[in-house]
């Protein structure tokens, strides 16, 4: 199941908006502490016990800071490997937006892509309010970045479960 | 009162009977989410757990069907360990003792 190189074909534009996004989540996760009360980092550090406040407490206590700094080294790794992809010209109509680039993803890398990608759509879906599967508003346009990300995380899974 | 988003329904009746009890084992719970992929669970139960498929798979649909599955069981620092490595992954995961 892992082993191999993943390699990822994305346009710059697009690599573009990818790094500008993780870049985003790694200052979310820089600039706060879970006890600000973000539901989009509460999300990441669920309680582990649903039924003894004690225990989940100690729990967080223990992994809480270690899982967001794992977090945060991630998205490192994802934003380095988008560094040479995402050079992209200002001019909005250069061709060079649209070439097509390749980003080559060795298994420890593809493993911190695939957190990351699924950890910023946790946070997107906490900003957007998803509560249930049915909510999903077509005409809201943040949702077409949740559905974006889902594409590519899904495209990542697909690669790594097809090595054999 | 907050609306928790994102999340899943935890729903676990406080059993004021259930005091631990050495006899029974403890468990990781995955709780169903709105958000993670169907196809990204099936990935990290085979990764992680290092399931085949075809059992990767049912255990997805029965977070994704039932609410919530039981991943492992066994010692509770075990458990809590593989409850880290879920929510490493994204997964809603919560540690219990066996219910009665």
């Amino acid at each position: 199941m892992s082993g191999r190189v993943v390699v990822m074909e994305i346009t710059r534009l697009e690599a573009g908006h990818l790094a500008s996004l993780v870049g985003q989540f790694a200052d979310l996760l820089r600039d706060s502490v879970p006890e600000d009360g973000d539901p989009a980092i509460a999300r990441m550090v669920p309680p582990a016990y649903s039924d003894d406040d004690e225990a989940a407490r100690e729990f967080r206590a223990l992994t809480q800071s270690d899982l967001l700094d794992r977090r945060g080294a991630d998205a490192a790794i994802v934003l380095d490997s988008l560094q040479d992809a995402a050079q992209i010209p200002d001019d909005p109509d250069d061709p060079a937006l649209l070439e097509h680039v390749e980003i080559r993803l060795d298994p420890p890398s593809a493993h911190a892509w695939l957190r990351t990608l699924a950890a910023v759509r946790l946070v997107l879906a906490t900003r957007l309010g998803v509560v249930d599967d049915d909510d999903h508003d077509l005409d809201d346009p943040r949702f077409g970045i949740y559905d974006w990300i889902g594409y590519r995380l899904d495209g990542l899974v697909s690669a790594l479960d097809s090595e054999g | 009162m907050m609306t928790p988003l994102a999340t899943p329904s935890v729903d676990e009746r406080i059993d004021l009977s259930s005091q631990i009890d050495p006899a029974r084992p403890w468990q990781t719970v995955v709780w169903d989410d709105p958000v993670n992929l169907m196809s990204y669970v099936t990935h990290v139960f085979r990764e992680y757990f290092g399931l085949a498929r075809a059992e990767a798979e049912r255990l997805m649909l029965a977070v994704h069907n039932e609410g919530h599955a039981v991943v492992s069981q066994g010692a509770r620092e075990q458990m809590e360990l593989h409850a880290q490595a879920m929510h490493d992954y994204g997964l809603w995961a919560t540690v219990r003792q066996e219910p009665r």
